[in-house]
């Protein structure tokens, strides 16, 4: 069956004609039974149930508002939410309970959202598969294969909102792919913003000249949705732009320029992949749009060095802030504060999240400075440049978002850290750059979902929702 | 040589990335903070655009270059004053550089560059520095607003070096961005003898301790280079008790802190029209005022130099002015008060709130009206600043009115003396006793009002 929409679901929320209370108690339910597959970090059942008390309550009193009125949302880990722990899958942050909610959870619950749970991820957004947990964390399971991974580093968003049979959306975050890549692994609608268009405020950093938050759904719609509530300007976020979008529904590729890029059709591309994409531009260009290769050779060949260095360099002094000061976790006091330090640290990092401390810290030390952290600043600048030059030409840029389809998990174990690192070929570029992009399954390959990206200029959103609807519709 | 890294603070309301005030209303430890300042996870920074105002004043006071395109950085180092382990700071590109300062000798020292950065969070030591086994933090000062201003080792003296801070003071306290009550100054003093290896006295508050400690270090310096020893490159600290400096660290090379830009802040712009409109708004400095102060007023320029020194200062002496005359309000402020803040080891505007104005304009004026002499306007204005007395009811206490110790006094001497031609030729035979009895007839007579002291000065004066 069919889940409900969040549009149809709120306006019947609204009617009352759906017991809030009873509705969100049978979510919970299904999240605790399905608590082996390890969406979630954390369930906020007891503000679950009282906001839908509350939303009982405005309904009875006539003031049921809000576009997502009783929809169950789910947020990421590294997304603050008050009073509920908010770790960004990291034992460091053990026991952080904000007093303040993000801006985009704050905006969620003025719509009448649920707020149901944090849900799994990378620690810190450090990983493509989600298997790079915090200590003490797991790994979410695909919900099309239990051996497979959900992908990264939003991989819990991802794979609650394949899993749900019930309506519902998830505030995911991206920083070089983190929501693409999962949507695609789940086959699922996965929107990142253009940079800058939904405040930070609130997101546990990974790179913050990077970091995007986002939204998950079942359909484009959904997604659509969530983002527009989410979005605008928010003057405790100093990045965030003066823009709020607002999405016109509509399924349309007539005229549109669409650009294949090159370079993320061939090597390394798993050719079932490369194929099941190819049968969406071909769809694309039945409803009218014209394709047209594109080559971005800056972009394949520099985005992925550019983008590691930028995210470690900038991550290394995001991390430093952990140290079981102030919040988090705790060790016995003993030692000078170095040691203390050092002690809470080795003991609270995981593998990938101290690799990238390390690797970070030194792309930015004199001496190195000038030749990876400055070097990849200005990189980036090109990087920007050319996907300029090519928006000139184009409305659209496509490309398959993940190389392969979800990988099982004994096959990642497998990979070293530069051939996982490598996987992000294809979601990088438009990471990098800041350009939003949405990933929206294409089709299957060994019944596992495989991902279509489209890409547009700088607060284009409209565009993509144009076009990802039309290649929605086809399916 | 000598050269400066002088850190200070900006006397904004709210903190440099959140809102919480700079001057909380309790002592309350850890009572002014919220998450940006204590850095709490999914916190972001916010610029203080007024911080950014007054440091773009300075800026220009001290005939600095704007950078109109700049930007934050982070400079990561682990303390745990630091509430991120990253300080926010500017490094490529500071708010102004190329600046100076011209000394009363007409030499200029240079300033390198004025950049805007956060105070990292207060370490209390309980039991002493060394003794305690743990530290407190009070992060209430962590996000205050700091200026960094750093000179070219262009002094050639302690002496250069003090008066560059109190012309520094001086811009500081006419461009109202500083609070010499609660705000502090420090400085980093660097300093070389020519030819050799330069060490680095970190962290001296005031200005007076910056020249006690490059005295020391200088004196320290030359000493070793007159024995044919090496200096080595170092970092000392200031001993406060002692006047001494000692060795922290060696200094090998440069600490690195892997400087990199603050993503969470955006990269500033200012228009000419905004630098205009400070520039314009700056107000007049002392140099111009010390002028206008002796034309107007017609005061010595030694004197209008001493009242221009600070803004506090000429305020005070414009204000007095006003109310009694130039050279009532020029005796006043630069005579007495300026001496006793000088006594007191402090500067002029420290002693601010202790002063009750308008009482002190009743002191001036009964000086204008020649009913006290000068000797009783110190002593009343003495009490008034150091004991918090209201200076009139001290007059009139100590018998301070000139009528009163001089005039009616003499009177009943007179009378006194004139009634009792025994006792007076007595005492001017030389008999102490008739002196004692004379004195308590006149105090009878003046129905104790009067001071013994004074009445025997007056006596012994009449019968000599
Ligand atoms: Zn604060």
């Amino acid at each position: 069956m069919k889940t409900q929409s969040v549009s149809e679901f709120a306006a019947q929320a609204k009617t009352g004609n759906i017991d809030l209370e009873e509705n969100t108690h049978k979510i919970l339910d299904k999240i605790l039974k399905a608590e082996n597959c390890n969406f979630f970090n954390s369930v906020s059942k007891d503000l679950a149930l009282h906001q839908a008390r509350e939303l009982k309550a405005k309904i009875k009193a006539g003031k049921q508002v809000g576009r997502l009125f009783g929809v169950p949302v789910s947020v990421k880990d590294c997304i603050c939410v008050k009073g509920v722990e908010s770790r960004a899958g990291s034992k460091i942050l053990e026991g952080y309970f904000p007093t303040f909610d993000a801006t985009v959870v704050l905006k969620a619950k003025a719509e009448g959202a649920i707020i149901i749970g944090k849900t799994s991820q990378d620690e810190f957004g450090f990983g493509t598969f989600s298997t790079n947990t915090g200590l003490g964390f797991k790994a979410p399971r695909n919900p099309l294969d239990s051996e497979r991974s959900c992908g990264g580093s939003s991989g819990g968003s991802a794979g609650i909102t394949a899993f749900a049979d019930f309506t519902h959306v998830s505030i995911a975050e991206s920083t070089g792919g983190s929501i693409a890549c999962p949507a695609s692994f789940c086959g699922v609608a996965g929107f990142t913003p253009t940079y800058g268009l939904v405040s930070r405020f609130g997101l546990i950093d990974y790179a913050n000249s990077l970091d995007k938050i986002g939204s998950m759904g079942k359909t484009v719609a959904d997604s659509a949705l969530l983002l527009e509530t989410i979005s605008g300007h928010d003057e405790k976020d100093s990045t965030s732009l003066n823009e709020k979008i607002s999405f016109s529904p509509e399924a349309s590729a007539k005229g549109m320029k669409i650009g294949v890029i090159k370079e993320f059709f061939g090597e390394g591309i798993n050719p079932d992949v490369s194929k099941i994409a190819w049968a969406s531009i071909k769809k694309l260009e039945k409803s009218g749009a014209k394709i047209r290769e594109i080559s971005l050779p800056l972009n394949a060949k520099y985005a992925i060095p550019a983008y590691y260095l930028i995210a470690m360099a900038e991550s290394s002094t995001n991390l430093a802030k952990y140290c079981g000061m102030r919040y988090g976790a705790h060790e016995n006091l003993s030692g000078s504060f170095n040691e203390y330090f050092s002690k809470v640290r080795s003991n609270n990092f995981g593998e990938e999240a101290k690799r990238r401390i390390l690797l970070g810290t030194f792309a930015r030390m004199s001496g190195f400075r000038d030749a990876y952290y400055l070097r990849a600043m200005k990189a980036r600048t090109k990087l920007i440049n050319e996907f300029k030059l090519a928006f000139k030409e184009f409305d659209v840029l496509v490309n398959p978002t993940m190389p392969v389809i979800a990988p099982k998990f004994f096959e990642i174990e497998k990979l070293s850290p530069i051939e996982q690192y490598a996987m992000d070929l294809c979601t990088v570029p438009s990471n990098i750059a800041g350009l939003p992009h949405i990933s929206i399954n294409a089709g299957f390959s060994q019944k596992m979902p495989v991902g279509i990206m489209l890409t547009a200029g700088h607060l284009k959103e409209q565009i993509l929702f144009k076009v990802a609807s039309v290649l929605e519709e086809s399916q | 040589m000598i050269g400066l890294e002088c850190h200070v603070q900006l006397d904004t309301y709210s903190k440099l990335f959140c809102s919480c005030p700079t001057k909380p209303e309790t002592e309350e430890p850890n009572s002014a903070c919220c998450e940006i300042c204590l850095g709490m996870p999914g916190s972001k920074p916010v610029l203080n655009k007024k911080a950014l105002d007054y440091a773009l004043k300075v800026a220009l006071a001290l005939n600095c270059k704007i950078n109109e395109k700049f930007f934050f950085s982070r400079k990561t180092y682990f303390y745990p004053d630091m509430s991120k382990n990253f300080q926010i700071t500017q490094y490529e590109i500071p708010i102004g550089s190329q600046g100076f300062i011209e000394l009363s000798s007409g030499k200029k020292i240079c300033i390198r560059r004025v950049h805007l950065e956060e105070d990292p969070a207060a370490l209390v030591h309980e039991s002493g520095l060394l003794s305690s086994s743990y530290c407190l933090v009070n992060y209430n000062r962590s996000g205050i607003p700091l200026i960094e201003i750093v000179t070219e080792p262009d002094m050639a003296s302690p002496q250069e070096a003090r008066e560059f801070l109190d012309q520094l003071t001086m811009i500081l306290s006419y461009l109202d961005v500083f609070d010499f009550e609660n705000g502090t100054l420090k400085a980093d003093c660097n300093l070389s003898v020519v030819g050799n290896e330069r060490a680095e006295i970190k962290n001296v508050t005031g200005k007076r301790n910056v020249e006690k400690a490059l005295e020391f270090e200088a004196k320290r310096q030359l000493e070793l280079v007159k024995q044919g020893k090496q200096i080595v490159r170092e970092t000392r600290g200031f001993d406060e008790k002692n006047l001494s400096t000692k060795s922290l660290r060696k200094k090998e090379t440069e600490e690195d802190y892997g400087y990199i830009f603050e993503g969470d802040l955006v990269a500033f712009e200012l228009t000419k029209k905004k630098i205009d409109a400070i520039r314009k708004s700056l107000p007049e400095l002392h140099s111009d005022k010390a002028k206008r102060l002796a034309k107007e007023f017609g005061i010595s320029e030694y004197d209008a130099k001493v009242i221009s020194g600070s803004k506090f200062l000429s305020d005070l002496f414009e204000e007095f002015a006003k109310a009694s005359s130039a050279k009532t309000a020029n005796f006043f402020v630069s005579g007495v008060f300026v001496s006793i803040a000088h006594y007191e080891n402090k500067e002029p505007e420290e002693m601010a709130p202790r002063l009750n104005v308008s009482q002190l304009k009743e002191l001036l004026a009964l000086f204008e009206q020649n009913r006290i002499n000068e000797k009783a306007l110190k002593e009343a204005a003495i009490a008034h600043i150091t004991k918090g007395k209201n200076p009139l009811d001290f007059i009139k206490e100590n018998c301070l009115f000139k009528e009163a110790s001089s005039g009616e006094v003499e009177k009943i001497v007179e009378k006194v003396l004139s009634a009792n031609p025994k006792a007076v030729a007595d005492l001017k035979a030389g008999n102490e006793k008739s002196l004692n009895f004379l004195v308590g007839l006149a105090m009878r007579e003046s129905k104790g009002k009067a001071e013994p002291r004074e009445i025997k000065r007056i006596i012994e004066e009449k019968t000599k």
